[in-house]
């Protein structure tokens, strides 16, 4: 019992610890600079100050962590793209000529291209569905329970679930993978599916598609719940059918959240190499960008120079996404 | 919600769409599930669905050696049972590897050394020899085989050492790494969303950036950084409060997008007549904005807690794999093997892993429906 | 929900409640009382005095052959008093890159490819042993000599320094087969590379398959087919050729190596000789694959694999009666003598300290070895390591091949850069074994090997 105890004194004091900062610090603030009981023009001063300060009291964890754990790795990559293996010797830009001549590299890419189209869209699409039409149903929260399941299993027991649907035995055997199974019962012949050049892409994106809607689902579910009984009330009264409902008036109100989604599961795509690894490690025409950074760095040691630079092209993708997150910011702000 | 009146079609599609996407979802892992439960060796020779029927089987057996034999009219007589006890029924025999299924049950045959077989459908058999058996015979048969489960898998599981003190590791790790980065990104996305400040779309998309970072890159220079502060402070570079950051500092991007979409979709008036009548922003913050975003804080909370709970990589860099440390994930790939070949293993402990996301996922549902009430009172 | 949790905790926690270094206080063998051990040697560990110092040592083992390295541990804690606690994972190879880059390395790590090794030590990141370990090791071990020479690697400044003893080695020219479906086909061991053909042929022609072949190993997919690349090059090739190999010196397009892998190809790339047809061959996980010489009727007659392998075989199956090896022979016609390919953990320092210098004396004396020997799953190349103590007879004969070898080669790709050796020979493989020529996989693999620096 009492490894029990530590660990429960250790969570609250961890937990307590950082609702103590936010309390403690925002109750300083208001002591310092207090807005009752004094002349106005000493409030309206203490006011502006305060104004000015909070935000960073609220920002200020957020920012030490991100700066922390994400920023100075970043800048640290942007040097050692420009380094050897070790990280010792200046190499100017021959990593990134490397990565540009690497037929891996462009392999890399162009599957790249495939899995950030193909994943998020679809990912998004059954979610939207699977989250508007639960709502309907009384056995909804069951079907979502087990929409959700995969999202609860770790990457490895998903790629031993897929391992057992895409196995291939060959002709005479009896097919312990499902898929196989099913195309010899309807009289095929039996597939490698993980082999076959360009569609294994596909077989791959299923997996992490099959993961990935119950996210889009809990989200958008969310979302829909956000959207007042009093709208679609009014819509039913006014004769609307069930789709105009969806596509005119509940598409619509969520429609942020959907490219929050979106957003999310393109960036997830793009750094997710744990099914990749798992089921062919980029054998078979199916290497993607974070898998090859990953084996590089590792790898017999680890290449840093060139892991760094296949991470930032990954964050360089992401480009587009933030310039266009910016716009959206920007117009809330303007609407304020 | 408001079903549609004159939909009762409509209705019917959406129960047969729902019914097909979720048996679409289902069956891997009912799959993974039905896995779990079979006998090992079945694993790699027949698929799982068949688990459930009777299925024909081909078998070697081999009988015991010497010392179960006894001696009859001077012939050497080894007796027993093909299924060893187990229900099922012998179709076919065979005494060599290249004709497995050559006799009927019930008949006798022999074998170039002379050895007489003799087989029973219920798998009885008896094998004779004038000469002592230095090594058992081996026996071919093909049985009907009712379906067998077995929950060894998940004994063996559930009986390894250290389980339950990673069982304690992983919700010491797991509860503050879930509660911590809602906490500071709830703040932090409020004063995104409806604060004024300069340079607040930068800092937007800068957390948009900050979601692509592949944390595997930033494994090496945080360890060094660790080692380097614990050095000074005297302290292991290795511990609760590491790993707790860690998980913060990578989840917080997400947290941030995902909590500022959701909490800047409140309606505007609230707030702004709550600020009229003189509540300061950390008042509007914690008796409206919190318990109003409840929905999307609990679907955040669902998320960080499956990450972290089935993290292997954070926990091993940054609490390390001994015994006293090693987390859930890292116990139950420990009895993987060194080569990982025991997948029966597997498919029990990804069960096991899973029950506790799943309750947490029960328990928050609950409060995703609070959220919602509590938004339409206003 | 909440109760249930509640009372899940409890049960758990009670069970967990089991103190982690108890075990080292047990000792699975009785020192001195079996006198076939070298008890001397732990006798005189008993004189070093480690007490309140601690150890971390960091491995490749896990399951049950953490327990067996625990077991040997014990004895080390035991006579001199240091808390030694050993951590296995199953991704050493990033692991110990992290750690060792980041500075909180454990005190002694476990390399499963010396490759790995030299990586580390070309770094500055491996701490060189002493003179004296290295006469020890080219005095106790069987062909001392390289031994030594595979743990000796270029430090930071490029100066050669010796890093590690090898400790615990597998056997990989093995053939694996069952005794009573070769006698109820009518089959012999072949004894020569001759033989074993002629005898892929005739079980063949005699409607059966000869070999399982499973490359399928999830990431590292295609190994085992680089084991039967290295054994055939030790067969086709002298062994100096295959030293040159390994440090391409012989370029990977060159015919001989070309030649090796056309040698692989001619069991594997023939739909009569393999089981489930070529295309099975990738498809199918290694771990799986050996489970064919064991079906009713028979899947497969052979399976090359080296000596870990019984680990996969079906839990009723019995070594020496359900399955037994023959060495992997080498061609009557060419006079290479009989090479042996095998691969090795090495020890090595990481973080250097007083204990970590004894544990490795430990690591390199005779009770060390025998102490896992005597267990399970365990072959040595000491030579004053007593092979009675082996606990199979499977893995006597399995030491004895070990000990006699004339030509010992070490697993090529577990020496060739981790790029080459862990990476574009492994995918070379794959795409021979699907279909692309030999020639083209060997320029490939090359041009790699090119672009490393």
């Amino acid at each position: 019992m009492g490894q029990l105890a530590v660990a429960f004194v250790t969570m609250t004091l961890g937990v307590l610890a950082c609702a103590g900062y936010f309390y403690g610090s925002n109750a300083l603030l208001d002591v310092i600079f207090p807005s009752k009981n004094r002349p106005p023009e000493v409030v309206a001063r203490n006011l502006r100050i305060v104004n000015q300060v909070r935000p960073w009291l609220f920002l200020g964890p957020a920012l030490l962590l991100l700066f922390f754990y994400l920023f100075y790795p970043v800048v640290q990559s942007v040097i050692l793209s420009f380094y050897g293996r070790t990280g010792e010797e200046f190499v100017g830009l021959d990593n990134y000529l490397w990565l540009f001549q690497s037929g891996e590299f462009l392999e890399s890419f162009r599957n790249n291209m495939l899995w950030l189209i193909v994943v998020p869209t679809l990912s998004t699409f059954f979610g939207l569905i699977i989250a508007t039409m639960t709502d309907r149903i009384w056995w909804g929260n069951i079907a979502k329970t087990l929409i959700f399941m995969p999202m609860a299993i770790s990457f490895i027991g998903a790629s031993i679930i897929w391992k057992f649907i895409y196995e291939y035995r060959s002709g005479g055997d009896e097919q312990i993978g499902l898929l196989n199974a099913l195309v010899v019962f309807f009289g095929g012949e039996p597939q490698t599916w993980i082999q076959i050049p360009f569609w294994n892409n596909f077989f791959l994106m299923v997996i992490l598609v099959w993961i990935q809607t119950g996210f889009a689902m809990v989200i958008l579910s969310a979302a829909l719940r956000g959207i007042p009984d009093e709208t679609i009330e009014a819509a039913v009264l006014d004769g609307a059918s069930g789709l105009q409902i969806f596509f005119r008036i509940m598409v619509p109100q969520i429609w942020g959240t959907i490219a929050v989604v979106w957003t999310t599961i393109t960036i997830l795509v793009l750094k997710v190499f744990d099914i990749v690894l798992a089921m062919t490690n980029g054998q078979w025409g199916t290497q993607v960008l974070a898998n090859q950074m990953f084996s590089w760095l590792f790898q017999g040691g680890g290449d840093y120079g060139r892991s760094a630079v296949i991470a930032l092209v990954i964050m360089i993708l992401v480009v587009p996404i933030m310039v266009w997150n910016i716009k959206n910011a920007n117009a809330e702000m303007e609407g304020r | 919600m408001v079903t549609s009146k004159k939909g009762s079609a409509l209705t019917m599609v959406v129960h047969a769409t729902v019914l097909f996407l979720v048996i679409m979802w289902t069956i891997p892992t009912a799959g993974l599930f039905i896995s779990s439960i079979r006998d090992k060796d079945q694993l790699s020779v027949s698929g799982w669905w068949t688990a459930l029927s009777s299925s024909e089987q081909k078998i070697v057996y081999r009988t015991p050696d010497a010392d179960s034999e006894i001696q009859e009219n001077g012939l050497y007589v080894l007796r027993g049972n093909l299924l060893e006890g187990g229900s099922g029924k012998v179709v076919k025999f065979g005494i060599s590897s290249l004709k497995p299924e050559a006799f009927e049950p019930g008949t006798e045959t022999q074998d170039r050394r002379g050895v007489t077989f003799k087989i029973m459908a219920n798998g009885d058999y008896e094998v004779t020899s004038d000469k002592s058996f230095r090594r058992g015979v081996r026996i071919f048969y093909t049985a009907e085989v009712p379906p067998r489960f077995t929950l060894d898998n998940y004994r063996t599981v559930l009986s390894s050492e250290g389980l339950g003190q990673s069982f304690i590791n992983s919700l010491t790790v797991t509860i503050p790494a879930t509660v911590i980065p809602i906490l500071i990104a709830a703040f932090a996305a409020y004063a995104l969303a409806w604060m004024k400040f300069p340079g607040r779309a930068l800092l937007i998309a800068g957390v948009v950036g900050l979601l692509v970072v592949p944390l595997q890159m930033s494994l090496i220079p945080l360890l060094t950084a660790y080692s380097k502060i614990g050095a000074i402070f005297g302290i292991e570079a290795k511990g609760y409060v590491g790993i707790w950051l860690a998980h913060t500092g990578f989840g917080l991007p997400l947290a941030i997008y995902l909590l500022r979409n959701y909490i800047s979709g409140l309606p505007g008036e609230i707030i702004e007549s709550a600020r009229v009548d003189g509540a300061s922003d950390f008042v509007i913050f914690r008796k409206i904005i919190l318990p109003l975003s409840f929905p999307a804080l609990a679907s955040f909370a669902i998320f960080q807690f499956l990450w972290v709970w089935n993290d292997l990589l954070i926990a091993t860099v940054f609490l390390g794999n001994t015994e006293e440390s090693l987390v859930l994930t890292g116990r139950l790939r420990e009895l993987l093997g060194s080569r990982g070949g025991n997948w029966e293993i597997l498919t029990a402990s990804a069960f096991i892993t899973i029950i506790i996301p799943l309750l947490v996922f029960f328990g928050l549902q609950r409060y995703l429906v609070r959220g919602l009430l509590a938004g339409s009172v206003k | 929900m909440k109760k249930s949790t509640l009372s899940m905790f409890i049960a758990l926690s009670l069970a967990s409640t089991t103190n982690t270094w108890a075990s080292q206080d047990e000792l699975i063998f009785k020192p001195g009382a079996d006198t076939r051990f070298n008890w001397a040697s732990f006798e005189q560990l008993k004189a070093i005095d480690l007490s309140g110092q601690e150890l971390t040592v960091f491995g490749p083992w896990l399951g049950s052959e953490k327990e067996r390295f625990d077991n040997v541990i014990a004895y080390f804690a035991k006579a001199t008093g240091a808390k030694v606690s050993y951590a296995g994972s199953d991704s050493f190879e990033q692991q110990i890159v992290i750690d060792a880059q980041a500075g909180s390395a454990p005190n002694i790590s476990i390399f499963p490819q010396p490759g790995l090794a030299a990586d580390l030590a070309a770094k500055g990141l491996l701490t060189p042993l002493d003179a004296e370990d290295e006469a020890a090791v080219k005095k106790d071990y069987a062909a001392g000599q390289s031994w030594v020479d595979l743990a000796t690697f270029k430090d930071q400044d490029g100066n050669n320094e010796f890093y590690g003893v090898f400790y615990r080695a597998d056997l990989k020219s093995l053939v694996w087969y069952s005794p009573d479906n070769f006698y109820d086909a009518g089959y012999d061991v072949p004894e020569t590379m001759e033989d074993l053909k002629a005898l892929t042929e005739q079980i063949a022609a005699d409607g059966g398959t000869p070999w399982c072949i499973g490359l399928g190993s999830g990431a590292a997919t295609g190994w085992p087919a680089t084991d039967w690349v290295e054994d055939l090059m030790l067969r086709t090739q002298p062994a100096d050729v295959y030293d040159q190999w390994v440090k391409n010196e012989v370029k990977f397009d060159d015919p001989r190596v070309v030649g090796a892998i056309e040698e692989f190809g001619w069991f594997a790339h023939n739909d009569a000789f393999v089981d489930g047809g070529i295309k099975a061959v990738a498809a199918t996980d290694f771990r799986d694959s050996p489970k064919g010489l064991f079906a009713s009727p028979p899947k497969c007659y052979m399976h090359r694999q080296a000596s870990f392998v019984p680990a996969f075989f079906p839990d009723e199956i019995e070594l020496g009666i359900d399955a037994d090896f023959f060495y992997f022979p080498s061609y009557a016609d060419k006079d290479l003598g009989n090479p042996v390919l095998g691969a090795g953990t090495l020890v090595s320092i990481t973080n250097d300290s007083e204990a970590a210098r004894e544990f490795i004396d430990f690591m390199r004396s005779p009770i060390a070895h025998e102490l896992w020997m005597a267990q399970k799953g365990f072959l040595s190349a000491h030579l004053g390591a007593n092979p009675e103590l082996y606990a199979t007879e499977t893995a006597k004969k399995q030491g004895e091949i070990l000990r006699y070898a004339t030509t010992f080669r070490f697993d090529a790709s577990d020496l060739m850069p981790g790029k080459i050796g862990a990476g574009a020979f492994w995918t070379g493989m794959v795409n021979y074994s699907n279909g692309d020529s030999a020639e083209s996989v060997a320029q490939e693999i090359q041009k790699t090997w090119d672009a490393l620096k």
